[in-house]
């Protein structure tokens, strides 16, 4: 381990990394680290022990910071013809900032829940529940698929004029939510199991339809919807209430959690099963239990690196920092908590500083001219990372990101770009499927 | 229970077979139609047959426009009749003749807290126009908050203007022709008279069937409304609320109070079951179904909230035909373990009927055996969060001891007892505090119901002349 004058050093420069880079819509830490990585290396800019350290911080940073991108670049458009998050909500409501400040405490909460449970509960229940259940991971992995098709809610159906309109309304947006499911994995099958990207890119050949799949569809959404950019309040002042913000923090933690053990099972995924568990309602508990469930997913799944007894290897960054050093001593997780701790009060406060800057200033510039920067630097990335081939998987994935929003339904299908690919190989169909597509 | 509550049941259910975890941990996921049989009826309810369902009555208060989905919907003049009264559109044209400007009086109908009538008198100042949109006139009128919101958007209203007005549609009381009221909400007294007419046919008739559609605004709003059905004082009353998120949020006040109530009085006798009133707000507006009924004694009418959930579909009898189903299905496809498969999604599926069987709805339990719904043991509403997580925890404590006792060498190395009373501890206090709040609520059901009793002696006696 390095000493602790480096991890803080290290540490405090991850959090400042993520920081600045996490506020930007359609940016995502993973990606970024990777770019980092791909273009700087490692060794030559920091020692190896040290690089676990730093990318704590810029995770934390990241789980903090990203809720600016979340409230204030996601703006809906003025017909908000398609369901809003309960963010673009406040946001149109000008009451963006508080959308932030609620995030901020189901943060906090997510942040204690997590370093009082790395202290004094994972050590000692994480490795026996999870050797007991790990066997099983894709029975729940193809569980949780099967319910969210099954669970799909139809926003649509009730007015039609006879059943069978009325079922067709309902019924095209979960046959859309099941196409969107299977292109994305059709895309996800090909870039795992084909060389369709460059081998150079092995720890980044998902990179670039992840991009699409979320980023790119978002940024472009903020382009063509020329959302308007409505004043926005400042007050420190949230409307929600203890139960709710213990009920939430409850079901964040609960579904962070899940996602941050279980391999493939994602934030959302977590939480639309913990929503159901803890039936929560209401957008202030949702706000709130989503800082929760991303601290937890985050820098949650990235800590599980560090805890000696167990040592898994959770999320791209884990995988990005685990093939250049992996911890291994109890002092190393100790320390990683103490800048979960450290990262997490910096990150607290640059997000409310800067929530309150560009509320104060958000209709000064235009997301829509932001929104083309961005967009620009992620074909750059895409570019860098995995080549020209990398580009076109981007915009594949985007048209997916967009179909998505267009049948009115869940993102999160989109997953099945991760999803679909890794069953089939789990339950060692891989070659069928490769033979059956023509690929193999 | 929500929907994963069921559905983590019917994949614990599974793990209580032996061949079947062994099956899954070597990659046979075959179970998880467990799972899929556990959620089975909510799915068929929900997907298929909520849209079949027989409608009487289908009152939309703010039709949506067909290419945006939601409302108002803009309408040509000409379209408009008798049949829209009380309901919100919005509509195109321009300003003909302004027929009078200036204050006048207007009485209307608020509710105090104890839901008791109050009629006021008020000065307002307002405006009376005819618009017209090239397809015909109407009567335009805005008055008290609706006419300074109505300024603020247009500046003086001039005749020749053009302008685009949202409100609900009604009919004079003197000419009896159609005028438009400008507001941000349909009346509610269409809904209210509606829910009356539904009962007092229902008692003559044996049942009828609403559906009462929600309020979907720009932006991914709805207008919350609430309907009280007052058994004791024999009306119907709708009150319209603020504006609200998906998740809750009220995110404007109220209506004002000249068109905030609807109240249509009912001629007959009839019970609500359940001790609150129905909000009306995101995703979609309940169907309630008014049947004829015995009340003790008493011809009455009852409400049934969503009367085609919780039918066939959640019944033990389901359950038997699922199993059947599953057996044939995989016997046929040559599966080992079918026999346990089949056992275990009749057990996910009956685990569904049970758990829902806990709050308050119940269900017809083995039909055609028994012909009627049983009634619920009101643990706690469905969407309860104490009972879900309760019921949750304790299907994932199952699964995790069971896939423990099922796999040697034991990974979690504790006496099987010991494990589940250490696993299930949260969902034992869960059930506790929700058996003790059950309490209250039985309490609060039974003296409302008791309370209906003796005000149906105290009419009688009134009618004979008692009192």
């Amino acid at each position: 381990m390095v000493p602790l004058s480096e991890v803080l050093v290290w540490s405090l420069a991850g959090v400042l990394f993520g920081s600045l880079i996490s506020w930007i819509p359609g940016f995502h830490i993973f990606n970024i680290m990777a770019l980092l990585v791909a273009v700087f290396g490692v060794g030559e800019l920091m020692p190896v022990q040290a690089f676990p350290f730093f990318a704590i911080g810029a995770i934390v940073a990241y789980a903090y910071v990203s809720a600016i991108s979340s409230v204030y670049f996601s703006v809906a458009d003025e017909s908000a013809v398609f369901l809003l998050f309960p963010t673009q909500r406040y946001l149109l409501l000008g009451r963006g900032h508080e959308a932030v400040l609620l995030y901020l405490i189901g943060a906090v909460a997510g942040t204690l829940v997590l370093v009082l449970g790395a202290l004094f509960i994972f050590p000692k229940v994480l490795p026996p529940i999870y050797q007991a259940t790990s066997p099983y991971i894709t029975y729940f992995l193809t569980a949780i698929v099967v319910f969210m098709f099954m669970s799909e809610w139809p926003k649509e159906g009730d007015r039609g004029k006879t059943p069978l309109q009325r079922l067709w309304l309902a019924w095209r947006q979960i046959l859309g939510g099941i196409l969107v499911f299977f292109l994305s994995g059709l895309l996800g099958f090909a870039v795992m199991n084909t060389n369709l990207l460059p081998s150079t890119s092995a720890y980044t050949r998902l990179t670039p339809m992840f991009i699409g799949f979320f980023g790119m569809s978002w940024v472009l959404l903020n382009i063509l919807s020329n959302p308007p950019m409505l004043p926005q309040k400042i007050d420190d002042k949230v409307e929600s209430s203890i139960y709710n913000t213990l009920k939430a923090s409850f079901g964040g933690a609960l579904g962070g959690t899940i996602a941050a053990v279980y391999p493939i099972i994602t934030g959302g995924m977590g939480a639309l099963i913990a929503g159901h568990i803890t039936s929560q309602r209401g957008d202030d508990a949702f706000i709130i239990s989503q800082g929760v469930n991303r601290v937890i997913y985050y820098v949650g799944a990235f800590t599980l690196l560090f805890l000696p007894n167990l040592r898994l290897t959770r999320g791209a960054a884990a995988w990005l920092v685990s093939s250049v050093y992996t911890p291994k001593s109890y002092a190393e997780y100790l320390a990683a908590i103490g800048v979960i701790l450290l990262s997490a009060g910096i990150s607290f406060l640059f997000t409310y500083y800067l929530s309150k800057l560009i509320a104060r200033s958000f209709t000064v510039v235009h997301i829509r001219k932001l929104s083309y920067v961005v967009a620009v630097v992620l074909i750059a990335i895409s570019y860098v990372l995995t080549g020209p081939m990398g580009v076109l998987v981007l915009f594949v994935s985007t048209a997916i990101g967009m179909m998505a929003a267009a049948f009115n339904t869940r993102r999160s299908y989109c997953l099945g770009g991760l999803v679909l690919p890794v069953l089939i190989s789990m339950t060692g169909h891989t070659g069928e499927v490769m033979r059956l597509l023509g690929l193999g | 229970m929500r929907g994963f509550t069921h559905y983590i049941s019917g994949l614990a259910a599974a793990t209580f077979f032996p061949s079947l975890v062994s099956d899954l941990r070597m990659g046979i996921l075959l179970p998880v139609i467990a799972a899929a049989a556990a959620y089975f009826p909510d799915f068929v309810d929900f997907k298929f047959g909520k849209f079949f369902a027989r409608r009487d009555y289908e009152i939309d208060p703010a039709p949506w426009d067909e290419k945006k989905h939601y409302a108002p919907k803009l309408v040509k003049i000409k379209e408009l009749s008798e049949k829209n009264r009380y309901q919100f559109f919005a509509i195109e044209g321009r300003v003909e003749e302004i027929l009078t400007r200036g204050s006048g009086t207007v009485t209307y109908t608020i509710l105090d807290e104890k839901g008791e009538q109050k009629t006021v008198e008020e000065e307002y100042n307002s405006i009376v126009f005819i618009l017209n949109d090239g397809t015909g006139r109407i009567t335009v009128e805005a008055v008290g908050d609706d006419y300074k919101f109505f300024e603020e958007e247009f500046g003086q209203i001039e005749e020749g203007k053009e302008i685009l007005v949202f409100g609900y549609v009604d009919i004079d009381e003197v000419d009896k022709e159609l005028r438009f009221v400008v507001s941000d909400a349909p009346h509610p007294q269409g809904i209210a008279e509606t829910i009356a007419k539904a009962i007092e046919e229902a008692y003559h008739e044996g049942e009828r069937i609403v559906k009462i559609h929600n309020i979907r605004l720009p932006g991914d709003v709805y207008r919350q409304f609430f309907v009280y059905l007052d058994p004791p004082k024999r009306e119907v009353r709708v009150e319209m609320g603020p504006i609200v998120t998906p998740g809750g949020v009220a995110i404007t006040d109220k209506p004002p109070e000249y068109r905030r109530y609807g109240i249509a009085k009912v001629s007959v006798p009839f019970i609500k079951t359940y001790p609150k009133p129905t909000r009306i707000d995101s995703f979609s507006g309940p169907e309630i179904a008014f049947r004829r009924a015995e009340f003790r004694g008493k011809t009455v009418v009852k409400d049934r909230f969503l009367p085609w959930h919780h039918g066939f579909s959640h019944s033990l009898t389901m359950g038997i035909i699922i199993g059947a189903f599953v057996y044939a299905i995989f016997k046929l496809l040559g599966y080992n373990h079918a026999g346990d498969l089949a056992l275990a999604s009749m057990i996910g599926q009956w685990l569904h009927v049970f758990e829902d069987q806990l709050g308050f709805m119940g269900s017809n339990l083995l039909p055609p055996i028994t012909k009627d719904v049983i009634p619920g043991f009101k643990l706690g509403e469905s969407g309860s969060g104490l009972t879900n997580f309760s019921t949750a925890w304790l299907m994932i404590s199952f699964m995790i001891w069971n896939f423990n006792r099922f796999t040697e060498p034991r990974p979690i190395p504790i006496g099987d007892a010991k494990l589940l009373l250490l696993l299930i501890w949260p969902s034992i206090i869960g059930f506790g505090i929700a058996i003790v709040r059950s309490f209250k609520l039985r309490k609060e059901i039974a003296q409302l119901m008791d309370y209906y009793t003796n005000l149906e002696a105290f009419e009688e006696l009134e009618e004979v002349g008692g009192i």
